[in-house]
């Protein structure tokens, strides 16, 4: 297991490097001169050269990558021309918002989709299935920025206790500091009030963020199901007296996990694709809201550092996918480590 | 006199099946007795019904799609088909046990072997009231890894089913149907999924266990050698119906009714006078010289995937194949057969050696169209090997297309090559789905066909086929031999089928050819202690044939052979 880890962790590592000198090459061939930017029409030629000076990009391609790069290891991001503060601080006040969200969807996707998908497969072609198909069907053909509005406007006028912009209502008086996460920094400091107000804040943009994916994991939840349960070991189970109930759940259902977890995993980054628009319909103060921004502006240390940043997510969101594919199908590991 | 219960009691069985509307009959007053002690085979070919059978009395025959519309099945005496839920699930494994076909897909991939066996003592435990610790479950599993001679048992359960071999996955299948001591072991299809003589000891097992265990057998099978090696009483079965029943040696020395007699006919005899011996008429020159040849590959693993070891899968293989002939190469897996067979058409490069077709080097001809069109293959399984999405002429074309046809000239081909395999002309706008398998197998000989080739590879080309069907493709490939000259190179591990189809025989043993010569010889006097324990392990269905297999000692068999109770490195 340990060798199985630390293949993957190398190879994840790898990906990262690749990405942070792919953005950065890629930031350096648009057009447009950051010093220019960071200036304005107005200055001079010489307040511009002085400026590039400054900001290192006189010097060779390679050098300014391998800086860059050096920075990196730790933690400097450059500065960002729009808040003339480092990206890293940038990045860190507005990441926490940004990752609750998405981890709260995630936790409503796993909570909804795969027991959805488990009765659609035990009561194939009933009542249930057509119902949890509709469901799918609607999730996986509403665009995220639809039900982000369609919740909002229902929120204003039918549902009205949920709040509909922000993370957390202005009356409060609460700064999450230890892990930026608002519902576990409440239970830590032990405000029920507060846990309550963010969690309600959550529901309406973590449902239309997680709608498509519901969908699609229900669908391959039940198809795998239906699949595995034609099995010959499935047969053999159930002719050798092993409960029903034990042979779906613990035999079927725990091969039926792999691949939506392995769909999960790339789901990640189009929750952090998709959390941009949801984020800025319902005013969430997230690392979204502050990309857009930045590239707009052509903030490019900016961007690079959000691009990163989400790239960072996803491979640890991978990472941790592979080690629970590791737990639940040991022939993942087995054969990484066959050749050990 | 005295009278007693059977074991199992089918009278008059009748099961149909409704899919989508459509309802079909499938079993028909199928009636059965299994005595207690007592084999008993159940033959029929795929589809026959064996299966629903099968399913029916171990009780896990999914209903809808399947209704029993009439019958009874007793077990012991009670009845069966109106059992409680409880009582019925109650009996599984522990009255009634199955083996079933194929020993890795009836594992759960992701559980230890131990965990798999102890879900099943524990959950009987808890229905029968038992209250046994982890321990004293964990030792009678040993006990029962035991009975299927798995020495160590303890080191098995800790296993994950990928981890053991073919044949220890198939001993320790057979425990698991023993754990919780059932009283009648049904046998599907047991050791065809495994080489010939891993099978051989198999059956050996099964029968000392029958008998020491006082269990009763029903052996499903459509392989009639094992039937005789294993069964005191036959049922045979044809498309849903009984047609024939007696004791092994009233139905096999005297077959009444045409079906058994037709697949007892089937069988390819591997002595006797029904053998068929093959000549190569043609004009003998060498077609294809393989001198030296070897094939390592390079096992990669590790951080950076570096090598970390190699295997050799062929060593110095040298042999010559003359125009006309109809060379068997033979072999149970692993044994470099097939990557001798990629070798001769160019898919792989050979790490040394050569091999020359008609004097010109395989080096030169690799990746030319004159060497596709020199040397073609027919893989084994037709339903794999054929788009299920394009139609038959589609797939045929595309080879023509490749090698310079026009669409006119391909249409014109592709009726032709359907009318020299014997497939009516309409075929060409048909999809594989709509063949049976022997068809789909003839437009996989069609297509092989197509460029003209005049050495064609056949990988097993008839091992998914049921016997019947096997025998009117190997006819239609003498016809077709004779009529294009062509010379064949017959991969297979079916050494029956060889006998009667190749006139010339290479017999390969761990990378290495350990016997060659014309097939009549070296049936008759096998010189390799290995081709003597593999003549040996095949089931024959006479007792002349029998008496004239080699025979071996335990200890020479033992020399050639791995056996399949020990773990691995």
């Amino acid at each position: 297991m340990f060798y199985y880890l630390l293949k993957r962790a190398a190879s994840l590592f790898l990906v990262l490097v690749g990405l942070a000198i792919l953005i950065f090459v890629i930031a350096r061939i648009v057009p447009g001169d950051p010093a220019r930017i960071a200036l304005g029409p107005l200055a001079s030629a010489e307040q511009v050269a002085q400026m590039r000076e400054q900001m290192g990009l006189d010097l060779p391609f390679h050098t300014q990558l391998w800086n860059y790069l050096v920075g990196l290891t730790h933690g400097d991001f450059g500065k960002s021309l729009l808040t003339s503060r480092p990206v890293s601080a940038d990045i860190m006040q507005a990441l926490p918002a940004t990752l609750e969200l998405v981890l709260f969807t995630i936790v409503i996707q796993i909570v909804l989709s795969i027991p959805l998908g488990v009765l659609a497969a035990i009561y194939r072609d009933t009542w249930v299935d057509n119902v949890s198909r509709i469901i799918s069907l609607i999730g996986v053909v509403t665009p995220g920025f639809v039900l982000a509005i369609i919740l909002q406007l229902m929120a204003s006028y039918v549902f009205t206790f949920f709040p509909v912009t922000g993370r957390l209502d202005g009356g409060l008086d609460f700064s999450a500091d230890v892990t930026g996460l608002l519902l576990i920094d409440s239970i830590l400091a032990g405000r029920p009030d507060v846990f309550g107000d963010a969690f309600m804040h959550l529901i309406l943009p973590a449902t239309a963020l997680a709608a498509a994916g519901i969908g699609q994991v229900m669908r391959i939840t039940r198809s795998s199901m239906i699949e595995l349960s034609g099995r010959d070991f499935v047969e053999a189970s159930r002719a050798y007296g092993v409960p029903e109930r034990v042979v779906t759940f613990k035999y079927i259902l725990r091969l039926a996990c792999v691949a939506p977890l392995t769909i999960l995993g790339l789901e990640f980054a189009s929750l952090i694709g998709n959390a941009f628009i949801v984020e800025f319909v319902f005013s969430w103060p997230g690392i979204a809201s502050y990309g857009v921004r930045t590239i707009l502006q052509k903030d490019l240390n900016a961007v690079i550092g959000v691009v990163l940043v989400s790239g960072l997510f996803f491979v640890i969101a991978n990472l941790v996918i592979d080690i629970l594919l590791g737990i639940l199908d040991p022939r993942h590991r087995l054969r990484e480590g066959a050749s050990k | 006199m005295m009278t007693t219960t059977p074991i199992l009691d089918i009278d008059k069985l009748n099961i149909s099946f409704s899919t989508y509307g459509h309802k079909s009959h499938t079993l028909f007053d199928v009636s059965m007795t299994i005595n207690e002690g007592e084999r008993v085979a159940l033959i029929g070919q795929s589809g026959s019904g064996k299966t629903v059978t099968m399913r029916t009395i171990i009780g896990t025959l999914p209903m809808p799609p399947a209704t029993i519309e009439s019958g009874s099945i007793k077990y012991k005496g009670k009845e069966l088909l109106s059992l409680s839920k409880r009582e019925r699930d109650g009996l599984k494994g522990a009255g009634i046990s199955i083996i079933l076909q194929d020993p890795l897909l009836s594992f759960n991939p992701v559980l230890t072997i131990g965990k798999q066996m102890d879900d099943i003592v524990r959950f009987a435990d808890i229905r029968y009231g038992q209250n046994r610790s982890a321990d004293a479950r964990k030792k009678h599993i040993i006990e029962t890894l035991a009975k299927v001679q798995l020495a160590d048992g303890a080191q098995i359960m800790g296993s994950y089913p990928m981890m053991l071999s073919g044949g220890m996955r198939q001993r320790v299948l057979i425990a698991m149907a023993l754990l919780n001591k059932p009283k009648l072991l049904i046998a599907d299809e047991p050791g065809t999924a495994l080489d010939v003589t891993t099978q051989q000891e198999i059956l050996d097992l099964l029968n000392a266990l029958v008998r020491d265990e006082g269990l009763s057998l029903l052996l499903i099978t459509h392989n009639l050698g094992v039937v005789r090696e294993m069964a005191d009483r036959v049922y045979v079965m044809e498309r849903g119906h009984i047609v024939e029943t007696g004791t092994l040696e009233e139905v096999f020395s005297a077959p009444k009714h045409p079906y058994t007699i037709k697949l007892m006919e089937a069988v390819p005899p591997l002595y006797g006078s029904r053998v068929r011996d093959i000549e190569n008429k043609a004009d003998k020159n060498t077609e294809i010289k393989i001198s030296n040849i070897s094939k390592t590959f390079v096992r990669r693993g590790g951080l950076l995937n570096r090598p970390i070891g190699e295997v050799q899968a062929v060593k110095n293989v040298s042999l010559e194949i003359n125009r006309g002939d109809i060379f068997g190469i033979a072999g149970e897996s692993g044994s470099g057969k097939t990557t001798l067979a990629k070798m001769l058409l160019g898919l792989y490069g050979p790490t040394s050696g050569d091999i020359q077709f008609n004097g010109k080097s395989l080096n030169e001809l690799r990746g030319t169209v004159e060497f596709r069109k020199l040397v073609q293959i027919v893989y084994q399984n037709p339903g794999s090997s054929l788009n299920p999405k394009r139609t038959i002429a589609d797939q045929l074309a595309v080879p023509l297309h490749f090698t310079g046809y026009d669409k006119a000239q391909i249409k014109g081909r592709v009726a032709q090559l359907l009318d020299m395999v014997d497939l009516p002309a309409h075929y060409a706008s048909m999809y594989p789905h709509e063949l049976s398998g022997g068809q789909k197998q003839r437009v996989a000989i069609a297509r092989a066909l197509s460029v003209e080739p005049e050495i064609l590879v056949l990988d097993e080309p008839t091992s998914a086929l049921d016997v019947l069907v096997q025998n009117t493709v190997i006819e239609l490939l003498h016809r077709l031999r004779e009529e294009l000259n062509l010379t064949y190179v017959f991969i297979s591990h079916d050494l029956s089928l060889m006998r009667n189809f190749c006139n010339k025989i290479a017999v390969m043993f761990r990378g290495e050819m350990c016997e060659l010569g014309a097939t009549k010889d070296v049936f008759a006097n096998p010189q390799h202690n290995y081709t003597q324990a593999l003549i040996s392990s095949i089931p024959v269905i006479s007792a002349e044939e029998e008496n004239l297999k080699p025979k071996l000692t335990k200890q020479e068999r033992a020399a050639v052979l791995a056996t399949s109770t020990a773990l691995g490195k």
